[in-house]
């Protein structure tokens, strides 16, 4: 039985998950994206790899199943959407959402986490036709295979508190688009998502390296890739875990220190 | 008309200036992912398939400046599901204008000037790279290819938005899909199998946008003459726009009160 405490949380989850199923359009739409996103990067790389050398240390089938990972990486918390959280602010709806008797920042985790059950159905079911379409890939032993889900576990606290954290910059911009465009590019580079961050020069990787982006997307698959395997694969995912501590306690403070400047005008 | 309508726009947008600012940036910076990408890969790798470095970008920037004409001339047109779904578009119907062009402007997307700027940079830049033999001839034609190109790229989105006479939602999930499977053409076509390849040059011929005048004017393969098919392309998609307004008008029944 959930504690007393859980139980709001796990109702806001429930009902996340059941409203994304409802209102399956802009669902469908991110996807979409995703799909042709991924179908682009596969031919790209099967032209570049056909020869057999690898490029950056990377064969073809490895280069394959570094852009299902990541694929998959995107498409966890991909629609829990900072614009919903963008428009209440803006719009002064979030008085409402402060009436509520919950923790804001643990209602919105609890409502991405609802999402994410359907997400990664998703990204799985893309990713067998993938498999079908593209070949096979290497799969790593089991030690390396439980080293590699905990890391993808972790994409998901830390992939939200991104995305929230820059949700909560509305409370100082009216522009919410032009932030979440640059949020998106800084993310899609530094996090490996683009391409794996060996392709790119020295100082590029060393900025990735002191962010927190490389953990939504380089972590989990160099590890399932073991290009990253024992100490150093913990390494990588004790950086994920500081920056999800580091996030978490900033936004909290955000959030704050927003509450004590927030105006709501009408009645 | 058209243009006053879009002027408005502009002004009333610049009325706030750091927010103007805030999304020029955001849609620069988006728009520097893909050649990040693109720096990145050549960085390991001579060429894609017999394509270089600047060939690729100059494909890239075409299909950069293409979606920014979009999003200045036609980004009303994403607003046609609402208009439709509501019943707003009757408003449109007695007016003495194109229906179609008051839809197209009936909002202006700002993040044009963002993805402009880049375009034309990528665009001038890939030129001046690339030693391509300009004659007097050549130049006329390169113009007329590449204006006809972004025409076909406006006109794809005013089509894949035209949907909404038929498929009623409120929001444009087909035209947005629609607009993702034209990133597709980012990159050389000949990467994808016949199938895609077909489908990308005649039923949807987002290839016109950015692959096709490119080959033509570097001059570049077999198929390189194909470019040349680009006003084609235009009148075609044209076309196809208009004959879509028109039917999609004659289905359309407003809201009733």
């Amino acid at each position: 039985m959930p504690s007393v405490a859980m139980r709001p949380y796990l109702a806001i989850a429930r009902i996340s998950w059941r409203s994304a199923l409802a209102y399956r359009i802009p669902f469908v739409l991110s996807l979409c994206m995703m799909v042709f996103n991924l179908l682009a990067m596969l031919s790209l790389w099967r032209v570049l790899l056909a020869s057999g050398h690898p490029l950056a240390g990377f064969t073809w089938p490895e280069m394959r199943a570094y852009l299902l990972v990541s694929f998959v990486t995107g498409c966890l918390v991909s629609s829990f959407t900072d614009f919903t959280m963008a428009f209440r602010i803006q719009s002064g709806l979030v008085a409402l959402d402060l009436t509520q008797p919950v923790h804001y920042q643990r209602a919105r985790f609890a409502q991405c986490l609802g999402m994410t059950v359907l997400e990664s159905a998703t990204a799985a079911v893309v990713c067998g036709a993938a498999l079908a379409a593209f070949g096979a890939i290497p799969v790593p032993a089991l030690p390396q295979l439980a080293l590699f889900l905990v890391s993808l576990v972790a994409v998901v606290p830390l992939k939200f508190l991104i995305v929230y954290s820059s949700g909560l910059l509305c409370f100082w911009t009216h522009n919410y688009l032009g932030v979440s465009f640059a949020r998106a590019a800084v993310s899609a580079v530094l996090s490996g998502a683009l391409v794996p961050l060996v392709f790119f020069p020295g100082w590029l990787r060393i900025l990735a390296e002191v962010l927190p982006f490389q953990g939504i997307a380089s972590t989990p698959a160099l590890i399932y890739l073991g290009q990253a395997s024992g100490w150093d694969a913990v390494r990588l995912i004790g950086i994920q875990l500081l920056w999800i501590a580091v996030l978490w306690a900033g936004a909290s403070a955000a959030w704050n220190a927003a509450l004590r400047r927030l105006t709501i005008h009408g009645g | 008309m058209y243009r006053r309508s879009l002027g408005a726009h502009v002004r009333a947008s610049l009325e706030y200036e750091a927010d103007f600012w805030i999304l020029v940036f955001g849609v620069g910076l988006s728009q520097c992912v893909g050649l990040v990408f693109i720096g990145a890969v050549f960085a390991k790798v001579p060429h894609i398939n017999g394509w270089g470095l600047w060939e690729v970008v100059l494909m890239y920037s075409m299909m950069t400046i293409g979606q920014g004409c979009s999003e200045l001339f036609a980004e009303g047109s994403w607003d046609l599901p609402m208009l439709v779904n509501r019943g707003e578009l009757d408003r449109m119907l007695v007016r003495p204008y194109p229906v179609i062009l008051q839809v197209c402007s009936f909002r202006l997307g700002m993040n044009a000037f963002g993805t402009l700027a880049v375009g034309t940079v990528l665009l001038v830049t890939a030129l001046a790279r690339l030693h391509v033999h300009w004659t007097p001839a050549r130049a006329a034609i390169a113009l007329l290819v590449f204006a006809s190109a972004l025409v076909v790229k406006v006109s794809l989105t005013v089509i894949a938005n035209a949907s909404a006479f038929w498929l009623r939602g409120t929001i444009s999930t087909f035209a947005a899909g629609a607009d993702q499977l034209g990133d597709l053409t980012r990159y050389p076509l000949t990467i994808y199998g016949v199938g895609l390849r077909a489908f990308l040059s005649t039923a949807v011929p987002f290839a016109f946008v950015g692959f096709f005048p490119a080959a033509w004017v570097l001059g570049h393969g077999q198929s390189a003459w194909v470019g040349l098919l680009t006003p084609l392309a235009a009148a075609y998609c044209v076309t196809v726009a208009v004959l879509a307004f028109r039917f999609g008008l004659r289905r359309y029944d407003s809201a009733g009160n």
